[in-house]
């Protein structure tokens, strides 16, 4: 296949350029997580008796991505674009196809048996849905302790001290331990994952869409244990989410998939301020931002379609059939016909698109002045936001006049 | 006179683990060609209001307990069942978060849609035929002719809901009741469903309420807004003015907590602590009291009125001139509504009540 060719150097410059970022300040520190042109393809089959390969789904298409430690990487992508399976190849919950997962220095690609096992201890996993990804026939400490008891950590007195710590620690009273999940709310039981999650102090963890299935007051609830978690245990985050709001928020780096491939890597500010690739350039502006002033004057690119099948993905660039540049640029081949290589346009900024230089972000892009004051106008400065003089035309509602 | 106005809506479910206190009396107007939002989180009433305007309530646990629903001078809870049938559909249409199951499986798109102009309009099928694929048209389905005969699983999530909304638009309704319509969908498709949505409201003249806990939908979508907490309207207010002035200290916690895609780095959240109350339980004073920083002792006892915030200002109901209300005992000032916390020297939030053993 040709385009197996065109995926090398797919790599993602470690966050160098990322200020405040104390992890990364230590350049000869190895990533904590490094993959290299990684694959998972499902098969599709036909056939009861004899079943027959006939396809693939390409859930993962060849991406390198590399974690340091200490740092919280944001995935974002919409549904299907193989964020979810990025995660869980990593973890290896998943064999991948074909590609490189180096943990900690040690390459587990193939790793199995006691020896994955080991490795596991290292890495854990969030679940997004706090009702299913907790047993119902267990209780909130034992939960938290199965993971000790399958590692066969400690004694047994020691274990029970242990779960009560994770669970002051995650803000729920221990004496709550022997509750069953069924009486707990939403954010409470992602306490209880959270918790279980860091039962044998692992360095990673990888949360999947911690909080959107929580109700918007609890969310901010648990961003902040997450971030204060972080801080407390120098953890490393993978934080898979659709909602760049939330995946801005919390990332020092943010990367963002369409259709099993990484088209655009930044530092989170830098991603917001100055997307580069089409696709990101379009997410991003298709966000709701809860301010009507700003809503008022923003852009919006509206994507045609829906996204293609990853079964059966279009040529060249994926993006290329949904691409608002392309049609502004007259269609070029070029597109169609060669996949985009993952290029730096600046430190620490990949983009996967052969007329990155075309797009303009910022000018596709909100003009942030003039926030409605009492709409989070929480600055830095306690001096409160006056719109002096708003730039650009009077903010107009979207109404029908 | 309002296209519609809700007074004092009281609903309650009898369930096996007894009343759930759902909607406590709820008032709200809309008039002709307006787009509200009825915003809050799962479970403050407002999904529930809604299909109590369009009775629909699950039966026999729902049951509307008080209040009317007058809709073009008539009050609907009077109607019978068949007027009301009447009514849904041609009158009042509804769209739901999950496309895929509030379209039947086992018909197709050309079925269901003929089905529907059939039951209200008096027109030949091949007429009604005509008509879907107008509309179809009209929400962007491409190709509608060879979609016709598509089951509702050969669309993907975004094309559902753009049927929805065709069938939903099919009979020309005054107004559009929008469920979480886009919670289902991808960022991307939600932006498109939207834009739809909003033009086709304002080409038709249709009243839209818009059902959502997504500040940032309502933001960009609604010329007023009434935020929802445990079956109580908390605050109203033009959407600029609930956004740049929040009164209520739930309103002022949902604009911290939630995180912005244009805030500055480092910028905090500020969470709301606890949980939304559990409704088994009749209300007694401010739902809010436990999660507030800026509760009275008063508040533990007195649900506060929605009452005007500015009280020299008289009460408008609806369109752009509509007076900001609030539902509390101790305001935030807009100081504190950018702190999101008291500011005054001093004050510490009322303990809970001793009798009510806590």
């Amino acid at each position: 296949m040709s385009e197996m060719s065109e995926m090398s150097g797919q790599t993602i410059v470690p966050a160098s350029g990322i200020p405040g970022q104390t992890a990364a300040a230590l350049p000869s520190a190895r990533p904590l997580v490094e993959i290299t042109d990684l694959r998972m393809y499902f098969p599709i089959t036909q056939g009861i008796l004899i079943s027959r390969h006939v396809g693939d789904v390409r859930a993962v298409d060849g991406i390198s991505l590399s974690i340091q430690r200490g740092e919280t990487v944001g995935l974002v992508g919409e549904s299907g674009c193989g964020k979810s399976t990025v995660g869980r190849t990593i973890l290896r919950l998943y064999r991948p196809t074909s590609g490189r997962i180096v943990f900690d220095g040690q390459d587990i690609t193939t790793a199995e048996g006691a020896s994955l096992r080991a490795v596991r201890r290292g890495m854990q996993m969030i679940f997004q849905d706090p009702y299913a990804s907790l047993d119902p026939r267990m209780t909130a400490a034992g939960i938290v302790s199965e993971p000790l008891e399958i590692h066969e950590v400690g004694v047994k007195s020691e274990r029970h001290q242990r779960v009560r710590d994770l669970l002051a620690t995650v803000g729920l009273d221990p004496s709550y331990g022997d509750r069953f999940p069924h009486e707990f709310s939403g954010g409470q039981r992602q306490r209880i994952g959270v918790a279980r999650a860091l039962a044998l102090h692992p360095d990673l963890i990888v949360a999947d869409e911690p909080i959107s299935a929580l109700d918007v007051s609890i969310q901010a609830q648990i961003i902040n244990l997450l971030e204060r978690l972080q801080s407390e245990f120098g953890l490393t985050y993978l934080f898979i989410a659709h909602d760049l709001s939330v995946v801005r928020h919390i990332s020092d780096r943010i990367a963002v998939m369409y259709l099993g491939r990484i088209v655009e890597t930044a530092g989170s500010r830098e991603l917001y301020e100055r997307p580069l690739h089409p696709y990101a350039v379009a997410l991003l502006s298709a966000v709701p931002i809860p301010d009507p002033l700003v809503e008022g004057r923003r852009r919006r690119i509206i994507l045609s379609g829906d996204v293609p099948s990853p079964s059966n993905p279009p040529s060249g660039c994926h993006f290329h059939t949904r691409c608002w540049l392309r049609e502004r640029l007259g269609n070029p081949d070029r597109c169609v016909a060669e996949d985009p290589a993952l290029r730096a346009l600046s430190a620490g900024h990949q983009v996967a698109c052969h007329f990155a230089e075309e797009v303009d972000g910022s000018a596709e892009q909100v003009q942030v002045t003039g926030r409605s004051p009492g709409a989070g106008g929480v600055a830095a400065a306690p001096v409160l936001a006056t719109p002096t003089a708003p730039a650009g035309p009077p903010p107009r509602p979207r109404d029908r006049g | 006179m309002h296209l519609l106005s809700i007074n004092d809506l009281i609903v309650r479910f009898r369930t096996h683990d007894g009343t759930v206190y759902a909607v406590n009396g709820v008032s709200f107007d809309l008039d002709e060609g307006e787009t509200i939002g009825l915003v809050g989180e799962s479970g403050c009433g407002k999904s529930v209001t809604n299909l109590a305007v369009m009775r629909l309530l699950p039966r026999p646990a729902g049951r509307i307990d008080g209040g009317e629903v007058v809709f073009e001078g008539q009050d609907l809870l009077t109607l019978d069942e068949s007027e009301m049938r009447d009514l849904r559909g041609k009158e009042i249409a509804m769209i739901f978060q999950d496309p895929m199951t509030s379209l039947n499986p086992v018909l197709t798109i050309q079925e269901q849609m003929v089905e529907t102009i059939q039951a209200h309009r008096r027109v030949s099928k091949s007429e009604a035929r005509v008509r879907t694929l107008e509309l179809l048209g009209m929400v962007g389905i491409p190709q509608p002719e060879a979609r016709l005969k598509n089951f509702p699983h050969q669309f993907s999530g975004g094309m559902r809901q753009r049927v929805m909304i065709a069938m939903a638009l099919a009979l020309e309704p005054k107004l559009l009741i929008a469920d979480e319509p886009t919670t289902a969908l991808d960022v991307t498709i939600q932006a498109q469903v939207l834009e739809l949505l909003s033009r086709l409201a304002a080409e038709h003249g249709t009243a839209v309420i818009l059902i959502t806990h997504d500040l940032g939908v309502v933001a960009g979508m609604t010329q007023r807004i009434y935020v929802m907490y445990a079956g109580y309207v908390v605050e109203a207010a033009v959407t600029r003015d609930l956004f740049a002035r929040p009164r209520h200290p739930y309103t002022v916690g949902l604009l911290h907590s939630i995180p912005r895609l244009d805030a500055q780095p480092g910028e905090p959240l500020i969470p709301i602590e606890g949980a939304p109350p559990d409704l088994r339980h009749a209300p007694v004073g401010c739902q809010f009291a436990p999660r507030c920083a800026w509760r009275q002792d008063r508040c533990w006892q007195e649900m506060p009125p929605l009452d005007l915030v500015d009280p020299n200002r008289d009460f408008v109901a609806t369109g752009p001139q509509a007076t900001h209300r609030a539902a509390c005992w101790n305001q935030p000032t807009p100081e504190e509504a950018v702190a999101a916390r008291p500011l005054r020297s001093g004050f510490e939030p009322a303990p809970p009540p001793a009798e009510a053993g806590s």
